[in-house]
């Protein structure tokens, strides 16, 4: 068992010093480590932070975090330890009393570590990263830092566009790291930081940002990962997590093609674990967690070849575990459900997107209009509760019409739950703002900007059905989110001036204050709302593809580039492209030697 | 039924736990254990599992006490249950013994003895505590979000002892449980220090032991294995 053998005396008290914070803040348990199945490694060499920038709660479970938690700590020499961003509170009071930030496991400043790797989730989070390095001590920009600061290093889907936080990282690793934590870990372990910065740069998805690199760095895929078991030992909170379930990550990869999807361009190939892994790997993560609820895990888990027969063998490892599947597809979701057996409780999410069939069509989101009804036929038969739906608004080529049928679609909707299930049925709806991310066929389109999208939400608002949630992003958050995927290397400026003026927790609508960011704006000279890459999409008006966008003069995402603007092109036409899965290549160009597809069955 | 009280202790990291996160903790630690415990009935089951006197957050507990009823296919042997709840235990929440019982146990709180080290000076707080004692009554106001009340510590605690200790002193205490509530050991610790001149800071309190009505303290005839 992973627990016998610690000393308790050093291993339980770490953060006793601090009691005079501990005590004096929310939820002081965030601070504090002691999960189930966490790691120490007191003695590890060298000393790895690894940091989601958001609370406690949001960071503990993220997936990626778990993986190379785990992997660092039982499969290098390194001692892998955590801290997420102090909640607002603990951060003053650190500021008040001068203690910097620690790592959850041993109380150690996070300011001692070799290297400090950073998810980086979305943009919404980027002024938690300069709070983070800030409390700890470690100088913002790594032009800054000596030979005793960590070299901090950045990961994660938003590393499809670095270049505004580059100034603040000395390099980035691009796409998956699971294949490459040896290398990094060795390459950390050259005995001067210049040193250093050359070995990581060496390793292959390393892109050290002072050094000039020769071409883009090439997104990482990790070949591994069919033959590679899930995370079965995860940390398990002790505060009362977000979800308490077993994650098991069954493929990785979307090959859906849907056009706004920066994680589906960005971890294709498809690559599935065999049923065997994933039914022994459950076993063991219920063992180790003590949950009865296992999810399995990917960016469309219906897709997953073996899911009936990964579902029934699951179910068949205890009496009255429950298999839960985050991601249903509209179109395949009433055979999911059907599959799924008939003993629910909770809800059910589908993500149709759109109002109307043409501008499904147009983002690649191949449902046809009578799949949301049969899905939701399905869910309420199935004995669900509650179907939330998500939306998004201001896609490319949306008009008021769309707008309003997004409204008509949740309205039969709810009809059909009423009808099935009467007044326990509940439907929502989630509407987002549309924000291009790079990597994308709409890397190249515009985001519609914060008084158009909050004209359209009114419009929405005002045909809307009774009795249904209705769930909008914020359009003002929505403005910086969008500047950033889209901006370049000059907007370091903006994002330190925002924190400097007290931005940070930005993905908190309590904590989200556009006028800093305008201040900011203002007092680096740049434009909030109108990107100064226009002077590239004017150039691309025509489709041209001569001027590179910022950030593919660094990164590689493999899927090429002429796939992304054909199917930008027929983003316009209303045209559908097929999942390769099924069979039809679709020339994304992500495929090569030792990269592939990789099917269950 | 196989009801079974489980002593365990509550420090380090899980100090900063509330009531229903260490409930929550101490169920996955049966789960992990492969302990399957009996469900409540009704629309939502839950595993029946309960603890005894609430620990405030900030708060370490020496000796807790929950208690617990396994589904009828379960071991009932105490040191076997042991061995596996030590085994699946979170570091912070160390299980300590387990007795077995043949009926439903109620915890009803009668007293619980409270230690707190402060870095105050120990004759000026023997003096406070000596004026503490003779008092009759010390009247605390007390904020919640239900608004500002007056306690009057002394309906729970009669005196305080003062012991020197290695930066300060320790306070040792008794706070007695009563129909209308109880002292709070922070307010105990720092009407001393401010009887005594010293500096207001929240304390780090330890709680020894709770009496229960009906059940033996510490630990009598049971396994305990502290270092």
């Amino acid at each position: 068992m992973p627990d016998a053998g610690r000393s308790r005396r050093t291993e339980t008290e770490p953060h006793e010093e601090r009691a005079g914070l501990l005590s004096r803040v929310r939820r002081p348990g965030r601070y504090v480590g002691g999960e189930f199945n966490v790691r120490r490694k007191p003695a590890g060499e060298p000393l790895v932070v690894l940091s989601y920038p958001d609370v406690y709660e949001i960071g503990v479970s993220n997936p990626a975090l778990q993986i190379l938690y785990c992997h660092l700590n039982d499969a290098t020499p390194a001692a892998a330890e955590r801290a997420y961003c102090p909640w607002p509170d603990m951060a003053d009071l650190m500021r008040a009393q001068r203690v910097p930030l620690w790592t959850l496991e041993t109380g150690r400043p996070v300011r001692e570590a070799a290297l400090w790797g950073f998810t980086l989730p979305h943009e919404l989070t980027f002024t938690n990263i300069l709070e983070m390095l800030d409390l700890a001590g470690v100088p913002l920009h790594a032009a800054e830092r000596g030979e005793d600061d960590p070299i901090v290093l950045g990961g994660g889907p938003a590393v499809a566009n670095p270049l505004p936080m580059a100034a603040f990282f000395d390099a980035f690793f691009v796409g998956e790291a699971e294949g490459r934590l040896c290398e990094l870990v060795d390459a950390v372990a050259a005995g001067t930081r210049a040193a250093r910065l050359r070995a990581l740069a060496r390793v292959p998805g390393v892109w050290v940002t002072a050094l000039p690199p020769d071409g883009p760095v090439a997104r990482q895929v990790f070949a591994g990962f069919s033959g590679s078991s899930p995370v079965t030992r995860p940390l398990v909170p002790l505060l009362e997590a977000v979800h308490d379930r077993v994650v098991l990550e069954v493929a990785r990869g979307c090959t859906a093609g849907c056009r706004f999807c920066q994680a589906g361009m960005w971890y294709r190939p498809v690559r599935e674990r065999p049923v065997e892994t994933i039914v022994a790997a459950a076993d063991e993560a219920l063992r180790q967690t003590g949950c009865d609820e296992v999810s399995l895990m990917s960016l469309s888990s219906c897709d997953y070849g073996g899911i009936e027969e990964a579902v029934r063998r699951i179910r068949e490892l205890r009496p009255g575990l429950r298999v839960s599947l985050p991601s249903l597809r509209v179109d395949s979701a009433a055979v999911s459900l059907a599959r799924m057996g008939n003993e629910h409780r909770g809800s059910v999410t589908l993500a149709p997107e759109a109002g109307r069939q043409r501008l499904r069509d147009a983002i690649n989101k191949r449902v046809a209009d009578g799949m949301l009804t049969d899905a939701a036929t399905a869910t309420f038969r199935g004995g669900f509760t509650g179907l939330k739906l998500y939306f998004m608004i201001g896609l490319p080529g949306e008009d008021d019409d769309d707008v309003r049928a997004i409204a008509a679609l949740t309205n039969a909707t709810q009809g059909v739950a009423r009808s099935i299930a009467g007044g326990r049925a509940r439907v929502s709806a989630a509407v987002s703002a549309f924000v291009p991310k790079a990597a994308t066929p709409f890397q190249w389109e515009r985001f519609a900007g914060e008084e158009e999208v909050a004209r359209r939400q009114r419009l929405l608002r005002d045909v809307w059905p009774r009795g249904v949630k209705l769930s909008m992003h914020d359009a003002r958050a929505a403005v910086v989110e969008a500047r950033l995927a889209l901006g370049g290397e000059e907007l370091a400026a903006l994002v330190e001036g925002a924190w400097r003026r007290g931005a940070r927790f930005d993905g908190w609508s309590e904590h989200f204050s556009l006028e800093r960011w305008e201040l900011a704006a203002a007092e680096a000279g740049l434009d909030l709302r109108n990107a100064d890459v226009s002077a590239a999409f004017g150039e691309l008006s025509g489709l041209s593809s001569s001027t590179l966008l910022p950030w593919e003069r660094v990164i590689d995402p493999l899927v090429d580039r002429g796939f992304l603007l054909a199917e930008r092109e027929r983003a316009g036409e209303a045209t559908t492209t097929a999942d390769c899965r099924l069979g039809d290549c679709s020339a994304c160009g992500v495929c090569r030697p030792g990269v592939t597809m990789d099917l269950v069955i | 039924m196989t009801w079974l009280l489980l002593h365990f202790e509550r420090r380090g990291a899980a100090r900063y736990l509330s009531h229903l996160d260490t409930a929550r903790a101490l169920q996955r630690t049966f789960a992990r254990a492969g302990l399957q415990l009996a469900l409540s009935q009704g629309m939502r089951p839950k595993p029946r599992l309960s603890l005894g006197l609430p620990l405030p957050v900030g708060v370490a507990g020496l000796d807790e006490l929950a208690v617990a009823e396994l589904a009828a296919d379960q071991t009932s042997r105490a040191h076997e249950i042991l061995a596996k709840l030590k085994m699946a235990a979170a570091e912070g929440l160390a299980p300590l013994a387990v007795e077995m019982s043949d009926k439903r146990l109620r915890l009803e709180p009668v007293a619980a003895q409270y230690k707190c080290l402060v870095p105050a000076d120990v004759g000026a707080l023997t003096a406070a505590a000596a004026e503490y004692a003779l008092a009759d009554a010390a009247p605390v106001e007390r904020v919640s979000p239900k608004g500002r009340r007056t306690v009057d510590l002394k309906r729970y605690v009669a005196q305080v002892r003062v012991e020197p200790a290695a930066e300060g002193a320790a306070l040792l205490f008794s706070v007695r449980h009563r129909a209308d509530g109880a002292a709070r050991p922070d307010e105990v610790v720092r009407e001393l220090v401010r009887r005594a001149g010293g500096e207001d800071a929240v304390p780090l309190v330890t709680r020894l032991n709770v009496v229960y009505d009906g059940l033996p303290v510490g630990a009598s005839g049971r396994e305990s294995e502290r270092t």
